[in-house]
């Protein structure tokens, strides 16, 4: 897209949709409806149901900028009903991002449509005053609204249409893991390399990482020390915003980014590596999402240097001399924001497969949605059942000692599909894997 | 407009979940893959038994509401485009695969089975459906019979119409006609089935298809070879089919298309090169050393850069330029013209040069890949369907290149089918006595004109 389309009403028209963050029309046009992106659509394959698909989703927003269609319920319903998932992205052979078509129009719904799957006060006060301050995050319930990003936001946007049990609450509840300190407060600002040093990155602790599985991100920062890197991990670091444009609140992810931005250029590190599939997307699009709002050259800066853990780890190389063996088969489950959003598919499974010991089994299907927050025993329908079952039965054919993932969506969802269905894996987060077989050292 | 009564008798008969008449439903399934097309339905219904279909067509046929059936929408001349409104009956959600016949070498499925899971399904009894069309991911098997689909298989393992062995069609009126069977032969009486395939949608609806099913070939060689001048290119395709080689693929593409998909995946292609073929031989594993052995040398005679594959990984490192080459175009533009001229193989060269000249004359962008083995080629112009001068040199160009076609015996579908886009094209390729059969023939089987209005010839209701 260029300036000159953009500036040109007639060209690039708003249409129906209000001009505040419109989705842009040359994103829409650009899709041939060729249907490629159909098959791996999760909810076009739950209804079969055209406007549930990427195409269809993608014809709706078109029509409302030529005026053929109001910005209507139906459109916001689709807006939300999707995923998010971007697993169309991946598969359109025209670069048409239909996801984030959506996500955009999440913003649209909430000044054209405001009110419905979550009321406005009890939105802006956990969007808006909550999440961008860690510490009020930390001292109130906040994990569970956390789940939120997880997919139990999914589900709440869901609720009616999906005709959710009243008791829906008390098994997504269910689903938590126990939860352990905040990693935050406990990590260091600044942590040695070990070892032959290799360079200096910067640690960007996700939320969610940090309220809900902050042994993981221990594990992280962990290995990139012993990987020879100094990690800094500012603490003042806010909410990467991944929330916010899910429920369509652009405007304050901007704000989150601005100040991440300036929090980790003032760093003076080489990368930003992050452990969660979602934050990593999320930090890769502040580019788009600042466009025209913040110094280019900044917002490209940033943008090179962030880097996922797997995607980190392969690039540099792996130093696997003191790594211990493990003797265990494992399966790789590949997360949505990593493979499609990032197309990081190949890395983490470069990385499993350095672990000595390690078997890899491929599963059927690995880039296929776990759902996550789809389905289970709450009183769902069967086609949406079938999401997780789908993602359950191909892990079950592996017969993998381990379910190795990258995101704590996935491995929320996975651990509980696992324990419901009493299969044997564990899940595991890839980083565990590989603090597993480090060696322990006196200066962890 | 539909009647109360006629929705609610769908909805009676078909269930509410699979009856559509809200506005954003009817908006998206008012379009296939054709640019700039689209038409609002009334109401749409989503069949899963023939009996549904039956229902859902008399019902239609008492309203006189058009009808029309839809796969998945991926057609390239808007054949379920519903032109004049009324009843789009989509198939999708009859999937079911229902039989396969490791005896007779057949499988059964419904009407709106993916192309590609039945390919899959076959493979894993050791079978082998061939055709593969480039939208076998989401293609139906029963658009696939009514556009008589190609793929890239063609050239040695023929088209789909080569594997309907028979049909489960319900006709305008609701009666229903089962056409062919298992029989390897069947010469009873006029051949209905092949009137049906290729009929776009014009004729009657699918219910069930049987087709036949293959060994797939137990070896395969890839090359991958560059050329510097297309008509060589074209020549050696000729000379290849010559020495009595018949590859399982022969795909071309050219220099417009080789720097396109250079520019997106950069793989390290020859920018300078004017075209390559890929080609691909299979079957017996003495047969393809063989025809390998000969190819390679046609090749190396012939071609600037000759790779052959190494191993399997390698296969897919050579043919990955062709796989991609749809992709690379279309992102160039923001709407891709995708048009399926057809030529005999020996006029391959000559269609080529003729692109060339008419995407000067017209300063279009164009690249061209395609079918080399079987003369079919998709010369793509990428365009901006808001540049109205654009568009309109686009339409000439094309208009210009098919009666150049047309000129040297070739066809204006090699498989995308007549749709509304074609139909004066065609009139001009089988004259005013053709079209009048194939009027005689759709009023036979549809004399109130309902079934796909407007498609293929312009009916005449009697
Ligand atoms: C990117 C791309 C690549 C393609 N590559 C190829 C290729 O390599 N070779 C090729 O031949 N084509 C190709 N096509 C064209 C198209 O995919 C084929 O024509 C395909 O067979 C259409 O299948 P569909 O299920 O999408 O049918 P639709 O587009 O939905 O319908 C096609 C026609 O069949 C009729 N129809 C559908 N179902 C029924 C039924 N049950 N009963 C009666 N009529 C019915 C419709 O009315 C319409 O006239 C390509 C298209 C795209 C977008
Ligand atoms: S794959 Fe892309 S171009 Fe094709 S229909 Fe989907 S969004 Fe449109
Ligand atoms: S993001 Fe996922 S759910 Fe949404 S349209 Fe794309 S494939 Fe479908």
């Amino acid at each position: 897209m260029t300036d000159t389309d953009k500036k040109d009403p007639k060209l690039s028209p708003t249409g129906n949709f209000s001009k505040q963050d419109a989705p842009p029309y040359e994103g829409s046009l650009q899709c041939m409806r060729c249907g490629f992106c159909l098959p791996t659509c999760p909810t076009f394959v739950l209804t079969g149901r055209e406007r549930s698909s990427p195409r269809g989703r993608v014809a709706l927003a078109r029509a409302v900028a030529e005026e053929k269609l109001d910005f209507t319920e139906a459109v916001k319903e689709e807006s939300f009903f999707c995923l998010d998932c971007r697993a169309c992205t991946t598969a359109c052979p025209s670069g048409v991002k239909a996801g984030e078509i959506m996500e955009i129009c999440r913003d649209q719904a909430h000044q054209l449509k405001p009110g419905g799957h979550l009321s406005t006060g009890f939105r802006n006060f956990i969007l808006q005053k909550m999440m961008p301050s860690p510490e009020r995050m930390e001292s109130a319930m906040l994990p569970s609204r956390l789940y939120q990003r997880l997919g139990i936001q999914w589900l709440v946007r869901h609720s009616q249409l999906l005709k959710l049990g009243p008791d829906w609450m008390a098994k997504a509840e269910g689903m938590m893991p126990k939860m352990d300190k905040p990693l935050r407060l406990q990590l260091p600002e600044i942590t040695p390399a070990i070892g032959e040093k290799r360079g200096k990155v910067g640690f960007f602790l996700g939320c969610v990482m940090t309220l809900m599985y902050p042994e993981i991100s221990r594990q992280t920062v962990r290995v990139l020390a012993h990987q020879g890197f100094e990690v800094v991990t500012p603490k003042q670091t806010k909410c990467c915003g991944a929330p916010h444009l899910t429920e369509g609140d652009r405007k304050t992810a901007r704000d989150l980014a601005l100040f991440n931005i300036d929090l980790f250029l003032d760093q003076d590190v080489e990368y930003i590596v992050t452990d969660c599939a979602g934050c990593g997307s999320a930090l890769k699009e502040y580019e788009e999402l600042l466009e025209g709002e913040a110094d280019h050259h900044r917002l490209a800066q940033f943008r090179s240097k962030i880097r996922d853990i797997s995607e980190f780890l392969a690039e540099v190389g792996l130093r696997t001399e003191a790594l211990k063996e493990i003797k265990r088969s494992v399966t790789y489950h590949e997360p949505c924001h990593l493979c499609h959003a990032q197309g990081i598919s190949q890395q983490p499974r470069e990385v499993i497969r350095q672990i000595p010991g390690i078997e890899l089994r491929e599963m059927k299907e690995s880039s296929w949605c776990c759902g996550s927050a789809a389905t289970w025993g709450l009183k769902f329908t069967d086609e949406s059942q079938q999401v997780l079952d789908r993602k359950l039965n191909n892990v079950k054919q592996t017969e993998a000692d381990i379910l190795v993932t990258g995101n704590p969506g996935c491995q929320l969802q996975l651990a509980w599909g696992v324990r419901e269905a009493g299969m044997p894996q564990e899940v595991k987060h890839l980083i565990e894997l590989l603090g597993e077989a480090l060696p322990e050292s006196d200066n962890d | 407009m539909i009647s109360k009564k006629a929705l609610q008798l769908l909805i009676d008969k078909l269930g509410a979940q699979n009856v559509a008449s809200e506005k954003e439903d009817l908006l998206v399934l008012g379009y296939d893959s054709t640019p700039g097309l689209h038409h609002l339905p009334d109401v749409v219904v989503y069949p899963t038994t023939t009996e549904g279909v039956q229902a859902a067509m008399e019902i239609a046929y008492e309203e006189n509401m058009p009808i029309t059936p839809r796969g998945s929408g991926t057609g390239l001349s808007g054949g379920s485009v519903p032109v004049q409104g009324g009843m789009v009956i989509c198939l999708n959600r009859m999937n079911k695969i229902l039989e396969i016949d490791e005896e007779n070498l057949t499988a059964t499925v419904e009407a709106g089975v993916v192309t590609l899971d039945l390919f899959n399904a076959v493979a894993e009894k050791g079978l082998f459906y061939p055709p593969d069309p480039g939208s076998q991911k989401i293609s139906t098997l029963a658009g696939n019979v009514m556009e008589d689909a190609g793929g890239l298989r063609g050239l040695k393992y023929g088209v789909t119409r080569d594997y309907v062995m028979a049909l489960k069609v319900v006709l305008p009126d609701g009666t229903i006609l089962e056409t062919g069977g298992k029989s390897v032969k069947d010469v009873a009486g006029y051949s209905l089935k092949d009137v049906m395939i290729g009929s776009e949608g014009t004729l009657g609806i699918i219910t069930e298809i049987t087709v036949s099913l293959i060994p797939p070939p137990q070896d395969k060689r890839t090359f991958l070879a560059y050329f510097d001048d297309v008509r060589v290119a074209g020549a050696t395709v000729s000379e290849i089919i010559a020495a009595k080689i018949i590859p399982s693929t022969m795909e071309i593409m050219d220099k417009a298309t080789i720097n396109c998909v250079e520019d997106y995946v950069k793989i390290g292609l020859p920018r300078e090169m004017a075209a390559l073929l890929l080609i691909e031989v299979d079957g017996h594993p003495a047969v393809v050393a063989e025809e390998a052995e000969a190819l390679e040398r046609i090749l190396q005679a012939k071609a600037a850069e000759v790779q052959s594959a190494r191993d399997t990984e390698h296969a897919a490192e050579l043919a990955a330029a062709r796989r991609t080459a749809l992709s690379a175009l279309a992102r160039v533009s923001p709407t891709t013209l995708l048009e399926d001229a057809t030529v005999p193989r020996s006029r391959l060269a000559e269609t080529f040069a003729e692109i060339e000249r008419l995407t000067e004359k017209y300063q279009l962008k164009v690249g061209t890949f395609g079918h080399a083995g079987d003369g079919n080629l998709h010369p793509t112009v990428l365009c901006d369907e808001r540049d109205a001068d654009e568009m309109k040199r686009a339409h000439a160009f094309y208009d210009e290149l098919y009666e150049q076609v047309l000129a040297w015996g070739g066809t204006v579908s090699g498989e995308h089918g007549i749709g509304v886009a074609k139909k004066d094209f065609l009139a001009l390729q089988i004259g005013p006595g053709g079209v009048d059969v194939m009027r005689r023939i759709k009023n036979a089987f549809d004399p109130k004109g309902l079934l796909n209005p407007g498609k293929i010839i312009d009916g005449k209701q009697q």
